[in-house]
């Protein structure tokens, strides 16, 4: 209303002075040209006007008042100060009487008269002290100690170190200008203070009996609420560091930053200033010992409850470790499930372990069934896949389509090797490259000559591409791997017999070793540290290394240690042998991966590494880490030395209760692969 | 294979089972099934139990989607077909038949190229496979496999011209390899049926009398 009629008594002067001029200006036109548009305009314009006006005026009305409380509260500080002063000069007179009276009866014998010899009665003081006050008795200095201690006590108690008492008496001292004898009655304050319900000025007011320190637990004890979502934020960010800063946000009180200051500077060179980065922080923060756990507990949600001392920081530790796990939030999302976690040995997803993380890059689609197998060529980024369609496919990654999609690059394939009738199954690549070798549900093993992968996929046909097929087998061939330095092959089939073959054309089959007593082979691998052994899987579950020359088993390894269990569980998908170690490596149907001593042939460990059985696994070229597949849609990659999960990427779909068949490295570049039941092959990066 | 612990089945081929034991699992209902696969699972399942039972295995479930139906039977089409052409690769050899024939009447020509090109008949049937194995995979046209989009559809048609052309090639130039591989596995007839069952290609183009005679390997060579 008062702007209202202020507005209309401006507008009316205003008006008329407008009106002034314009008849001034327009002498001859008597008239006064008014416009509804006109009038409008300029009372709007000056409404404006007035709006910004008033909240000018709230601002400076903020100000002043905010100033009003910081003088209030100044003043009852002194008013405190003086108290204290008072109360101590009263205690000094009556312990000066004592003196007298005990050295006038020592001299005399007799008692001397005085006045009133009642110790001063404890005054001041709003919230009531608590009671044992450290009274000054006729032996000042035991009694002084006593209630030091006392004092010391009752302060550990609700959480002050001695290092703070202690900068609080040199502060007083310096206050007072006194050098000694801190005037720690000062402290009283304190527990009464803590326990007492405080609102925002009462810390204002209590503020003076000691250093800004009380405060400060106050102003964070008050705010803690409020401060426990920032805390978080603080602490997600200051991780390693201590977190003192945080009780130390005083953003609602204005006056305070300025009065610390003062405060600060007349004891800076005291406490060493610990510089910590953290928000909206006055200069309080700066000045606490870095001992000095002073947090609102954030877990805690207690406005009372403060975590003093060490505890707090025992509490920061697990916490700040989740938070650190969940900030990652890229891993994060790659975890499939955490149901399972507890059977995990320890799966942290950390990015620091390896490189980096791994992302699918390249799909490659084309096959119309599942892909059983999978190899990379040894230095170029090809990779050949052979799947149940009964074609082997091989696939230039330089050669992507350009897909609308941008997550994953499209892949088609560069040539495709026909001729198996039925499921291929496996896959082995030469050491250099220019042939594979694909093993069938035919008993066949075929040999392809590699094309070179820049060539046009529509290209007519060259039958040189067929390298022949060395049979043997007479069922399916499950297993193939090639050794680079002896130019050998060796499969297993379904037959119960491992195959050695040379990739001399005139007799390839060099050896049969007949397995059948332990079961029907499932996986071969050489054995690399050795130099004259292959290590054989069975679907028993019996893993045996054999010696390449004679057929004999070298060492069993000890498989023997589950019972109960039916034997299709315990079967073995997949044997690798590491490339320098004497470890071998088994991938089970029971969801372990078990790591083996070839030497001793005792089981070094065993872990539940997957959800579902374990299908394929993979030592990357340096011998670092495994990848492993599993029925359950995921790869995992571990670090062999800790045996420790780095990566889980979910990677294809279910075909009936089959998913992933088969995973790689390459020889030299940063690829893996998987390859799927879906009839997809996706390549990582 | 199932787990002799547990009631569950697990339909997997595991490494190390023989030849014959592939697959050697109890069926599951096609309302059972539950992947995003499930169409190409039952049909293989029907196909496995009976390959010359066609109307059951081109019969489609209730609830299926016609497109995804259709899509799904064209890939495992082209899937089988390899076979043929496996047969084929040993003895079509671009000198015997340097193109792509099937009658007197048609040259074909192969699509894969930029420009239509007369590749001899076994680069025809290579490239035509590989043609059909890139499309039918292709992100751009299928880029799912549960739902096929509407625009997609007449590219089915168009594969299903191109491939029945090696069956009519392999009918009149290679017909002992034809009727061995149609013995096996009758696909030469379970597509004419199901090209006709879905209309995907005209009449006319059906030449090979598949549906005529009932007895394998006597016929007329001339449509």
């Amino acid at each position: 209303m008062d702007e209202a009629s202020s507005q209309n008594q401006l507008g009316g002067s205003a008006n008329p002075a407008g009106v002034a001029n314009r008849q001034n200006l327009e002498e001859p036109s008597q008239r006064i040209q008014y416009s509804i548009p006109g009038i409008l305009h300029f009372i709007q314009h000056e409404w404006a006007r007035f709006e910004m006006e008033r909240s000018q005026w709230e601002l400076e009305r903020a100000e002043l008042q905010a100033k009003i409380a910081f003088l209030n509260g100044e003043r009852k500080g002194q008013e405190n100060l003086k108290n204290d002063l008072v109360r101590r000069i009263k205690m000094l007179e009556y312990a000066l009487k004592q003196e007298r009276a005990k050295y006038h009866k020592l001299k005399y014998g007799t008692d001397l008269v005085q006045g009133d010899m009642n110790p001063p009665v404890e005054e001041g003081g709003e919230e009531g002290r608590v009671d044992p006050d450290a009274i000054l008795s006729t032996n000042t200095n035991v009694s002084w100690k006593q209630s030091r201690h006392l004092l010391r006590q009752y302060l550990q108690e609700i959480g002050y170190t001695d290092t703070i008492i202690d900068l609080r008496s040199n502060r007083v001292r310096s206050l007072l200008g006194i050098d000694g004898g801190g005037n720690e009655e000062n402290h009283n304050s304190t527990p009464a203070m803590n326990g007492s319900d405080t609102t925002k000025r009462q810390p204002d007011a209590n503020r003076w009996n000691v250093t800004k320190k009380t405060p400060s637990c106050l102003e964070a004890q008050i705010q803690d609420a409020e401060r426990a979502v920032i805390d978080n934020f603080e602490f997600l960010r200051s991780e390693g560091e201590d977190a003192e800063g945080m009780e130390m946000d005083d953003d609602d009180d204005e006056e305070e930053p300025e009065e610390e200051e003062d405060v600060h500077r007349l004891k800076s060179p005291k406490v060493p200033k610990v510089a910590l980065d953290v928000d909206d922080v006055d200069g309080e923060s700066v000045d606490l010992d870095p001992d000095f756990r002073f947090l609102p507990d954030v877990e805690d949600t207690s406005p009372g409850v403060l975590g003093f001392g060490p505890g707090s920081r025992r509490v920061y530790g697990p916490g700040g470790e989740e938070d650190a796990l969940e900030g990652l939030g890229e891993l994060a999302q790659l975890t499939v499930t955490n149901e399972a976690d507890a059977t995990y040995d320890q799966i942290s997803s950390t990015k620091e372990n390896f490189r980096k993380t791994w992302t699918a890059k390249y799909t490659l689609r084309s096959h119309f069934d599942g892909v059983r197998a999978l190899c990379f060529h040894p230095q170029e980024p090809t990779l050949i896949t052979a799947s149940e369609d009964a074609t082997l496919k091989l696939w230039n990654l330089q050669k992507t389509v350009p897909a609308k999609k941008s997550a994953s690059l499209d892949v088609e394939p560069v040539y495709t090797f026909r001729g198996h009738l039925g499921s291929v199954l496996c896959l082995a690549m030469s050491g250099d490259g220019d042939k594979c070798y694909s093993g069938g549900i035919d008993g066949t093993i075929r040999i392809w000559n590699i094309p070179s992968s820049n060539i046009d996929p529509y290209d007519s046909y060259d039958p040189c591409v067929v390298g022949g097929s060395l049979s043997g087998h007479t069922d399916a061939v499950w297993g193939l791997t090639y050794h680079g330095q002896r130019q050998h092959l060796l499969s297993c089939a379904a037959d119960s017999t491992v195959r050695l073959w040379s990739t001399d054309a005139r007799s390839p089959l060099l050896y049969t070793y007949a397995v059948e007593k332990d079961g029907i082979p499932t996986s071969v691998d050489f054995v690399y540290e050795s130099s004259n052994q292959f290590v054989c899987s069975f679907n028993t579950a019996n893993c045996v290394i054999f010696d390449l020359e004679t057929g004999k088993p070298v060492t069993r390894l000890d498989t023997e240690t589950e019972q109960g269990s039916s034997s299709i569980s315990r079967q073995i998908n997949r044997v690798v042998s590491h490339p320098t170690l004497p470890l071998t490596i088994t991938g089970h149907e029971d969801r372990h991966i078990r790591f083996w001593d070839n030497n001793s042939g005792r089981l070094v460990q065993s872990m539940v590494a997957h959800l579902d059985s374990v299908t394929s696994l993979a030592v990357d070229p340096n011998g670092l880490y495994l990848l492993s597949g599993s029925h359950d849609c995921s790869i995992r990659l571990w670090q062999l030395d800790s045996k420790q999960c780095v990566q889980e990427i979910t990677a294809h779909r279910k075909k009936f209760d089959e998913s992933i068949f088969d995973v790689a490295f390459h020889p030299s570049k940063p690829f893996i692969a998987s390859a799927g039941a879906d009839a997809l092959a996706k390549v990582f990066v | 294979m199932k787990m002799a612990d547990q009631n569950v089945v697990l339909r997997r081929n595991r490494p190390g089972t023989k030849a014959e034991n592939f697959y050697r699992w109890c069926d599951e209902a096609y309302e059972e099934m539950d992947s995003t696969l499930v169409v190409q699972q039952y049909i293989q399942q029907t196909i496995r139990l009976d390959h010359n039972n066609i109307d059951t295995i081109l019969n489609a479930p209730e609830t299926q989607d016609e497109g995804v139906w259709k899509y799904e039977h064209l890939r495992q089409f082209c899937m089988e077909l390899n076979g043929l052409a496996v047969r084929l690769q040993g003895e079509c050899q671009p000198s015997t038949c340097t193109q792509m024939t099937a009658t007197e009447q048609w040259i074909f020509l192969c699509a894969a190229h930029k420009t239509p090109k007369e590749c001899p008949a076994i680069d025809y049937t290579r490239h035509t496979l590989d043609g059909a194995a890139c499309l039918l995979n292709s992100n751009k046209y299928f880029p799912s496999r549960v739902s096929i989009k509407e625009s997609s559809v007449a590219k089915l048609g168009s594969v299903c011209r191109r491939v029945y052309r090696i069956f009519s090639h392999a009918y009149f130039h290679h017909r002992q390899i034809f009727d061995e591989f149609e013995s096996e596995t009758t696909l030469c007839r379970r597509f004419t049926v199901f090209v006709t069952k879905y209309n995907l290609m005209s009449r006319d183009n059906l030449i090979v009398p598949i549906l005529e005679d009932e007895s394998a390997g006597q016929g007329e060579s001339e449509a």
